[in-house]
Parts: structure tokens; sequence; C-alpha cells
């Protein structure tokens, strides 16, 4: 096992306060969400294992409650960036779905272009296969129709989002464009002055 | 090639800018070392961002002054890592003779002469490196028939040809035997391949309509006056976006960190920096990096 202290990148003498500080911004950073439907999941996996693993390691090390209430605790279908199909009439659609959890994506397309209808599960998992591939206008078009289709779809307008830009939450704030804050800039003065001018009543 | 993969050197500090300026240097030695002294030429700004990931993952290596062609007198600080530099240097020669093969092909008999010279020139070095990377240089040859293909069927997808392009890039990544290591690194290259070929195909829209050549913009979008939309403008920028966050992505699961500041940079800053330039049509392919000055050596403005 590695050392855990060279793991949460924190030195030996670190106070507890400097470890828990540490231990949340690895968590934030490599947080499953960050990771949903990306086709490194599995390596965001287990580095978070890693890292809980390391806290754990240190907390019982030092004496103190290794239960960090304010800690990821794992677990869950969302934690292996996995999919799981919840509904719907076509059975063929959960093992598309298999096919592209397990990263077989020639097999889940090929099982997909078999599927006699084409409803919004259907450009959804269309989308995804091409997002995997890293064929992003393609994916968006795809998503775009899903939630045309089924506009009620969280799932769909994630991954919608996910593929229309933006700035994702592991990109430290030291990096964020110059051009994007003036745009914020500027919206914000634009609805500060709409208020003062009373656009807010 | 293209020199669209380079840092914001006015963001960083003295320390990482000499680093950044050490493997450039150390790719242009090592090119000179294998390949003889005209493949020294052949050193780009995209290549030294292949080698840093590649070295990402080790420790940090020594630098030593060395003799500088560009410098009639004077050395310069280049890193030494023959391994690391061994295979760079082979996938930087491979990529430039299929380029230079490429255009060969594309233009017409005259003007394709400057092209068929100096693919003759190279074509030594492309044997060499060919013998040390066979597979990738099979790879290329592959990838860009199917990016031919595509080009003379007139594509609209500007996925499948920027696809053909990436898993060219990707795949200076694929003799790594580490799993952990090379599934990030071909998720980074994949995007970067992405990104290259998409400014380069925003960069030349202009000309291509005036030459009636392929490009695949020209099939996906509406394009009035060799230029897109102010809209699909805005849509190209978002796929660059997406790119960026799937390659900052796989960065952050990079095992070792021995160049992240100057990785992040080139991903986060450089990217969109360049793309930037390139819609604005002030991108300068040739406009020198070594002039810009690093962060710590500007006072005020940290944009």
């Amino acid at each position: 096992m590695k050392d855990p202290y060279e793991v949460l990148g924190v030195s030996r003498t670190a106070s507890d306060s400097e470890i828990k500080a540490a231990y949340r911004e690895l968590v934030k950073k490599y947080h499953p969400d960050n990771y949903a439907n990306n086709p490194l999941a599995d390596l965001a996996s287990e580095k978070m294992k890693e890292i809980n693993e390391a806290y754990d390691a240190i907390t019982r090390s030092r004496g103190t409650s290794g239960s960090y209430q304010g800690g990821y605790q794992g677990g869950g279908q969302q934690s292996s960036g996995s999919y799981s199909y919840g509904g719907g009439s076509n059975s063929s659609y959960a093992q598309v779905r298999a096919y592209i959890n397990a990263n077989q994506l020639d097999a889940a397309d090929a099982l997909l272009n078999t599927a006699p209808n084409r409803d919004g599960e259907w450009y959804f998992l269309k989308g995804t296969i091409a997002y995997r591939r890293g064929w992003l206008d393609e994916a968006r078009q795809h998503y775009q129709t899903a939630c045309a289709m089924v506009p009620s779809n969280y799932e769909y307008q994630n991954a919608l989002r996910s593929v229309q830009g933006g700035y994702t939450p592991y990109r430290q704030t030291s990096y964020q464009r110059s051009d994007m804050d003036d745009a914020c800039n500027l919206c914000n003065t634009l609805l500060c002055l709409n208020c003062l001018c009373g656009g807010c009543r | 090639m293209f020199g669209y993969v380079r840092p914001r050197g006015d963001l960083l500090e003295k320390e990482e800018f000499a680093a950044y300026r050490a493997a450039y240097c150390g790719l242009c030695r090592a090119l000179g070392k294998q390949y003889g002294f005209r493949a020294r030429f052949l050193v780009n700004y995209d290549m030294t961002f292949l080698y840093l990931l590649r070295a990402s993952a080790a420790a940090p290596c020594e630098t030593a002054l060395c003799w500088c062609p560009a410098r009639v007198c004077g050395r310069k600080r280049c890193t030494l890592d023959p391994e690391s530099f061994g295979t760079v240097a082979a996938c930087t020669v491979i990529l430039s003779y299929e380029k230079l093969r490429d255009n060969v092909r594309d233009e017409g008999l005259f003007k394709s002469l400057p092209y068929r010279c100096l693919s003759v020139l190279f074509r030594r070095a492309y044997r060499k490196a060919s013998r040390r990377l066979p597979d990738f240089a099979a790879l290329c040859a592959g990838q860009l028939s199917a990016l031919h293909e595509l080009e003379a069927a007139r594509s609209p997808s500007i996925d499948a040809t920027a696809d053909s392009f990436a898993r060219i890039v990707s795949g200076c990544a694929a003799d790594i035997q580490d799993t952990g290591l090379r599934r990030p690194m071909e998720q980074i290259l994949y995007h970067t391949g992405r990104f290259l070929y998409l400014a380069d195909a925003l960069d030349d829209l202009k000309q291509d309509c005036d030459k009636d050549t392929y490009n695949p913009l020209r099939y996906r979008f509406q394009v009035i006056d060799g230029a897109l939309s102010a809209e699909d403008l805005d849509y190209m920028t978002q796929l660059i976006d997406s790119s960026v966050n799937l390659a900052g992505a796989a960065l952050e699961l990079m095992p070792g960190k021995a160049y992240g500041k100057l990785l992040e940079n080139i991903i986060y800053l450089g990217f969109p920096a360049v793309f930037f330039a390139v819609k604005a049509g002030k991108f300068q392919a040739k406009a020198s990096l070594w002039k810009k000055k690093p962060k710590s050596e500007t006072t005020g403005d940290t944009k």
C-alpha cells in the first residue's frame, strides 16, 4: 500500500484539520459525479478508494475518529460511473447499457442499431456511445434529440450539459478563463442595473 | 506539426517556463543526435507537450547546458532524458514525414515540389524512426489513408475526420505498458488530436473556401464568405471546451505530477487561448513563445 500521507499530499507533521482539508479537496476532485459518463470512470473510482483508505489509515493511526461525516462514503450506482436501465419496454436497452459500462462500444452500437423503435432512450444511448468515443458533435446532436423527445428526463439533461462545454468542478478556479469572467461580470452588472431600475418588482 | 499546443507563457512561473524551454531544447537536441542535424528543424511545441506528458509520470530529469545551433555563441539549458526523448523524437519524425507526404498528395505537381524535396531529405530519418516504432508508423499510414477516403467522399462529419487524426495522436502513447498511465494519456492525446484538427480546420477555412478544397467545416456548417456564423463559432468553442474538460479529467488521473502545472497550463489555458486566437483570425503559428516573459517577470496583470 502507498504511503497514506503521500496519497493525500500532506506532510507527516500536518495537523488534523490540514489532513481533513486535503482529503476534502481530493474527494471534490475525484468525485464520481465529475467522471459520470467518462471512459475513465473506473480509474477515478479506484483513486477515490485509495484516498478513502489513506484517510482512514491516517485517522486510525492518530487515534482520531475515522468516520468523517462530511466525506464521501462511496458505494451506490453512481460511484462507478455506470448506468442502469430504469424503465421502458425494450429490454435490449439494458444490454446496451451493460456493453457501455464494459466499454464494449462496438457491440453496444451494433445492438442499438437493431432496435425497432427510435425513442428518447435510443438517442440517449446513441449519444452516450458517441461521447465515450470522443465524438462530441454527434453525441450532442443525439442528446439534444433525446431531451426534445423526453424533456423531463434529468439523466438526458445532465448528459447534454456535459457536451455543452462549461467548466467542470475538478478544474481549479485559477484556470477559469478571463473572457468567461468578463462575461459573468457583465451579466451580474446588467442584473444589478435591472434591479436598481425596478426590474425586480 | 501545427504549433497549436502551447502554454500561456505569460501565466507560467519563471521555473515552469524554464522547464518548458529545457524540454523543448532537449527534444531538439535528441532529434539532432538521433536523426541528424536537419531533423532539429522538426522540433515543435506540439511534440514538446507529448514529451511533458510522457515524462510527467517519472521523476524530474537532470538538465545541462547544451550547444544550440540557433545561438551562434552560447549554450542553452536542456533536459537530459534519452529514453522519453528517444520515443518522442521518433514520433516527431514519423508525423512530420507523413505530413510532408500528405502535402505532396494534396498539392499539384508544381506546388508539391518543395514537399517532395523535403520528404526525400527526411526519408532516411523516417525509416530509422519506423524501425523504432513500427506499430505507430503503420497506424499513421492507415489512419491517414482513412482520412483521405473521408475527404474524397466530402464527409460532413467533423467527428469522423477528427477521429482519424486524433487516433494518430493518441497512438503516441500506445507503447506504454502500464494501463494506469496509458489510458489517461491516450484520452488526453485523443482530445489534443481533436483540438489540433478542428483548430486547423477553422484556421484554414477561408483559404479552403477560396481554393474550393475540402474542409469538414464547409460541409458541417453553413459557411458565408469563408467564415462561420457567430452561433456556429460558439458551438465549435463548446466542442473544444468539452474536449478540454475530458483531457483535464484524464490529466487528474495521471500518476505522477513532475510537469503537472505546465500540463494544466497547456490544457486549461493554452487550448482555449489558441482557439480564441484562431477564431479571431489572429493566430500566428510561427509566433515565438520565447519572446513572452513568464508571470513572475511581469507585474500587475495575472490573467
